[in-house]
């Protein structure tokens, strides 16, 4: 990398104390650039920066994904009137740290960030229709007693497990860490079933926790229409194949399915949700 | 950013010693032994993020308690006449997927552990690292040295159980040397400093294999000894290289009985240059190195 900056700046927003809301594309779900989305397309945020691509990713063609040609996308957007930042961009392929100080130095430069959520999904054994919990991890224990106060339970203990490595969202709290603004990245288990097409009960959860934490007032009407639509489908996809519905069934009372049941449910779901888009 | 030193010791007339993982880690381990036989102490690292992504995280009661990196340290030790610096790190640098270093990131590394033995008044520094050749994994692993100048080749030569690039037939004096092994070697050049690679042989047909092969580090070991005139402790290293011979032993007893014809006859013949005539003809031998070749999809020899 050069001296160069790695950003754009489009216009400078008007933020004091703001909190970012960050989602990476690539997670259990996409969680996190759905929960994102949503956000910004509720509360009518504005493009205000973007990371430059040139620095942290290849750019040597493109992927396709579903049949759509991908590119990577690193914005950011801002809600003045809510304080809040969001950034919505696909993990960067090399340079993590540069990559993390130019999100950081945006952050607390142009919009005074003094805290940061991550939200990502965690692949869940259990079933589409359970209660979500988020899971939490803080970089400071001045943010663990802040989100107490929201009923959401600060206790995860984990160490990564060999031949794996942390989240970005792990390396972007702690980062910041060592600039004093304090972070936590938010967790919503996704069924394994819905990882490969979306889980906007998941979306809901997450947006919900943020909402009371930012004080947002999200209109949560599409989102409900979401899940109602999803439900829907799933319920048809289960009328017209029973077993499935069992396995379903026996997820919601906790009960295990065997690998074979567990691989047909979630080929069956994604492959039904795909064609009925 | 960059270096961090915990102390400046001061030290007459050092040499840098720099050790990094690579094929069998056969120069990673021959540094840290020899670190660990002269009882050397930390004195400074170079921070890692710049360079590397985080490996592990540590979560206590939803805490991000911190994060672990790849570590890449200075340590010295007084010896007198020559006081000697090492630097051992746990991963190579890279700009993109590659398992060695390459890119700028590389290059700012190599330039970062020579800026802290220019620091320290070092003119000279040795890297370390594996040179797969067509040899018998029962046999003494030699060690291919490349210096970074010609007025060092005298010297070289003079190394026990050495082979130049040019005792290698057909090689014509020319080889590569990839990873911060041989980019120290030339970022040393460009600064103007002396600098030796010492690679030792690991067969051919183990290189693809994870295995650590300290048979080799043990050759290079012995060199590093005889030049900086220590007594080798090779104790541990003999032990462990026996252990890992009998894993290589059991997986090779286990090959076809073809292949291993074909890898038997590795022990007949010699792929540098002989002062003395050979057992076997020159046309057995070509035969047998061409053989062998093919068998590993006609990979040329390579160092790194």
């Amino acid at each position: 990398m050069t001296g160069k900056k790695p950003f754009k700046i489009l216009k400078e927003p008007a933020l004091q104390s703001s909190s970012l809301v960050v989602g990476w594309s690539e997670d259990a779900g996409k969680i996190g650039g759905k929960v994102v989305d949503y956000l910004k397309r509720n509360l009518e945020a504005e493009e205000f920066a973007e990371i430059e691509l040139e620095c942290f990713f290849p750019l040597g063609g493109v992927g396709v994904e579903d049949d759509v040609a991908q590119f990577p996308e690193s914005k950011f957007y801002s809600c003045d009137d809510k304080n809040l930042v969001l950034l919505s961009s696909t993990p960067p392929r090399f340079d993590w740290y540069q990559f993390l100080t130019g999100v950081l130095d945006v952050a607390q430069n142009l919009c005074h960030v003094k805290d940061i959520y991550t939200v990502g999904g965690m692949i869940s054994p259990g079933a589409h229709t359970t209660p979500r919990l988020i899971m939490p991890i803080v970089s400071s224990k001045e943010m663990k007693m802040s989100l107490n106060e929201f009923g959401v339970n600060v206790d995860m203990d984990y160490e990564t497990p060999h031949g794996q490595r942390p989240t970005l969202s792990s390396y972007l709290l702690w980062a910041a860490k060592g600039r004093g603004i304090h972070g936590a990245s938010l967790w919503v288990p996704v069924p394994f079933y819905l990882v490969s097409s979306e889980d906007p009960r998941a979306w809901k959860r997450a947006i919900e926790f943020l909402d009371n934490r930012l004080s947002l007032k999200i209109d949560y009407a599409d989102l409900n229409a979401a899940i109602t639509e999803q439900n829907q489908k799933i319920a048809q996809l289960t009328s017209r194949m029973p077993e499935l519905g069992n396995y379903i069934q026996k997820l919601e009372t906790n009960l295990a399915l065997s690998n074979e049941e567990g691989e047909r449910l979630a080929k069956e779901v994604e492959d039904f949700l795909k064609r009925k888009g | 950013m960059g270096i961090k030193l915990f102390k400046e010791p001061k030290l007459e007339n050092p040499v840098m010693i720099a050790g990094w993982p690579g094929i069998g880690n056969i120069g990673l381990v021959a540094v840290d032994h020899l670190k660990t036989m002269v009882n050397a102490e930390e004195f400074g690292e170079i921070e890692p993020w710049e360079f590397f992504y985080p490996r592990k995280v540590f979560i206590r009661n939803g805490e991000l308690l911190g994060l672990e990196f790849p570590i890449n340290k200075f340590y010295f030790k007084q010896m007198g006449k020559r006081d000697l610096i090492f630097f051992i790190g746990e991963e190579q640098p890279t700009n993109g997927g590659s398992t060695y270093a390459e890119g700028t990131k590389a290059y700012r590394m190599a330039n970062l552990v020579l800026d802290v033995a220019t620091k320290f008044g070092c003119h000279r520094v040795y890297t370390s690292g594996a040179a797969v050749a067509p040899i018998h994994h029962t046999m003494k692993s030699r060690v291919w040295a490349v210096p970074n100048s010609e007025d060092l080749v005298a010297e070289v030569r003079s190394y026990q159980n050495t082979v130049l690039m040019s005792d290698i037939e057909g090689r014509g004096g020319q080889g590569n040397i990839t990873g911060l092994n041989g980019l120290l070697l030339g970022v040393a050049r460009k600064r103007g400093l002396e600098a030796i690679c010492v690679m030792g042989e690991i067969p051919v047909y183990l290189h693809g294999f994870p295995f650590v092969y300290p048979k080799a580090s043990k050759s290079v070991l012995e060199v590093l000894c005889s030049v900086f005139e220590l007594e080798p402790d090779l104790q541990s290293i003999d032990e462990f290289a026996q252990q890992q011979e009998q894993e290589i032993e059991k997986l090779y007893q286990k090959l076809p009985e073809e292949i291993k014809g074909q890898l038997e006859k590795l022990k007949h013949v010699t792929y540098t240059k002989q002062a003395e005539p050979s057992m076997i003809t020159e046309e057995d031998k070509r035969k047998i190195l061409e053989d062998i070749d093919k068998m590993f999809k006609k990979q040329p020899p390579k160092e790194g």
